[in-house]
């Protein structure tokens, strides 16, 4: 990302990891909606956050994301009953122990948004990336190419 | 520890003579002096082999996973009425234990299959500390005799308090008496120093980000891969480890620092709710890589988030195989 550093409008890389049942129809209706929200979002649909493997946040920490962001459904409305209630146990420990190494906390991120909740998407996207660019780009943990 | 050597020696023959046990893993003699090596045990008549001290290190439950799903997949092919359990005994302290029950809380074996001999344990030496205290001159014999190490080195003649050699993991044992067994060998033996445990941790976490990160990179850069972490775990028993998969590759395989970052992030992430501080990583490792103070982090989020300490009890389920409505949630970004 060297050549991010030097650029002045250096947009960040954000990987969103989200749940088909919640977030992502949250996203659709923010977009049906029309509500604005930065562009700097690739999201992934996952079945459940539950079904995602820490590797995922990982893996993408490495291959080049400035951020990553992880929603799913609130406690208490999983489609399958407690996907995100272990997935909150592996995110607790997750976001934990990847601060204690030395990453900044910022750059992992988790919240719960609803199907109904398109505008607290938006709002969501929008602190994520506030927080992603008050640090700037990625260098720890990152792969470098070539 | 005489004493329990001879009782130790007694009961292995006893039961092998009785066919209670197929094999019994224990530690003999090792072939370096002051070492302490794993064997296992299928003769009565080799049972006076055994030995029991300070030179114990590695952690036998892993030997007794290896030993149970070979013999499960020998008799894959059997008919299923001619299936035979084999009972595996083992000499096992306070974190093989707890080792032994984090497999069984994962069903890797019936509890049946397993025979514990439990025997206390007053902590393990630790050999690089011993390395650095006699200035890594060669030893030619030692002995450890009433709480000091007596050695005969190319240096000549030392003596050192075991207190000061023993191995961290060993100072702050919460559970140096077995948890579990079906006989105990000897009396129980006196507790460590449990209260300071956490006490590496809470400095390291005062640290500022960037000199934590500036360690686990310099720890991380002395890692060459060779796997011996994992192969010591106990708690790592996948037949195919994230290391060796293909499709997804998890961890690239080059030289790239990266990789290995990830490799032992991941790895180091596998043993919440699993890693029992039983030192084997540490011991095997030929690079004198810090893993404990990673792991030991990972034990301390596992008792602070979830109130579970690995393998301390055959109630508990593994942390993040359940879930609790109450569990903490302030990590939660709200905008």
């Amino acid at each position: 990302m060297a050549e991010n550093l030097a650029s002045k409008d250096w947009e960040p890389k954000i990987v969103a990891i989200v749940c088909n049942w919640c977030t992502y129809a949250g996203a659709d209706l923010a977009g049906i909606s029309r509500i604005q929200y930065p562009p700097n979002v690739r999201i992934i649909r996952v079945p459940c956050t539950g079904r995602i493997n820490p590797f995922y946040i990982v893996k993408a920490l490495q291959g080049g994301a400035d951020g990553v962001l992880v929603s799913g459904c609130h406690p208490g409305e999983c489609h399958y009953l407690t996907g995100n209630l272990v997935a909150r146990r592996k995110f607790a420990a997750l976001k934990s122990f990847l601060s204690y190494i030395g990453l900044e906390g910022d750059r992992t991120m988790f919240t719960w948004v609803s199907a109904s909740e398109g505008d607290r998407f938006a709002q969501v996207i929008k602190g994520v990336t506030a927080k992603v660019k008050a640090l700037g780009p990625a260098n720890k943990l990152m792969k470098k190419l070539g | 520890m005489e004493n329990i050597e001879t009782k130790l020696r007694e009961e292995a023959q006893r039961l092998l003579l009785e066919k209670k046990v197929d094999v019994i893993i224990g530690y003999e003699e090792g072939t370096l002096p002051l070492t302490a090596t794993p064997c296992f045990i299928t003769t009565s008549q080799d049972a006076d082999k055994l030995v029991w001290n300070n030179l114990c290190t590695q952690n036998l439950a892993k030997f007794v996973h290896d030993l149970i799903s070979q013999h499960k997949n020998s008799q894959k092919r059997v008919k299923p009425e001619d299936r035979k359990k084999k009972v595996v005994g083992v000499v096992a302290r306070g974190c093989t234990t707890r080792s032994i029950i984090i497999h069984l809380q994962e069903r890797q074996y019936d509890r049946d299959e397993v025979y514990i001999i439990g025997v206390p344990c007053t902590g393990y030496l630790d050999r690089k500390e011993l390395n650095q205290a006699i200035k890594g001159a060669e030893i030619l014999e030692g002995a450890i005799d009433a709480g000091q190490v007596q050695i005969k080195t190319t240096d000549g003649d030392k003596s050192i308090a075991l207190q000061d050699v023993l191995a961290d993991s060993c100072l702050f044992c919460r559970f140096n008496n077995p948890i579990i067994s079906d006989t105990m060998v000897g009396s129980p033996a006196p507790a460590m120093n449990p209260d300071h445990e956490y006490d590496d941790v809470s400095e390291f976490e005062k640290k500022s980000i960037e000199d934590r990160w500036v360690y686990f990179t310099k720890e991380m850069g002395k890692c060459m891969r060779c796997n011996a972490c994992r192969q010591a775990c106990p708690s790592c028993y996948c037949p195919t480890c994230f290391v060796e998969q293909s499709q997804p590759q998890w961890v690239g395989i080059g030289e790239d620092k990266t990789d290995t970052q990830v490799f032992q992030l991941m790895r180091l992430y596998h043993m919440v709710g699993r890693c029992v501080d039983c030192g084997s990583c540490v011991a095997v490792c030929p690079m004198g890589v810090d893993l404990r103070k990673f792991l030991k982090k990972i034990d301390k989020d596992c008792w602070e988030l979830f109130g579970n300490r690995a393998g301390s009890s055959m109630e508990d389920q593994p942390p993040l195989s359940k879930c609790n409505e109450n569990d903490k949630e302030d990590f939660i970004f709200n905008p």
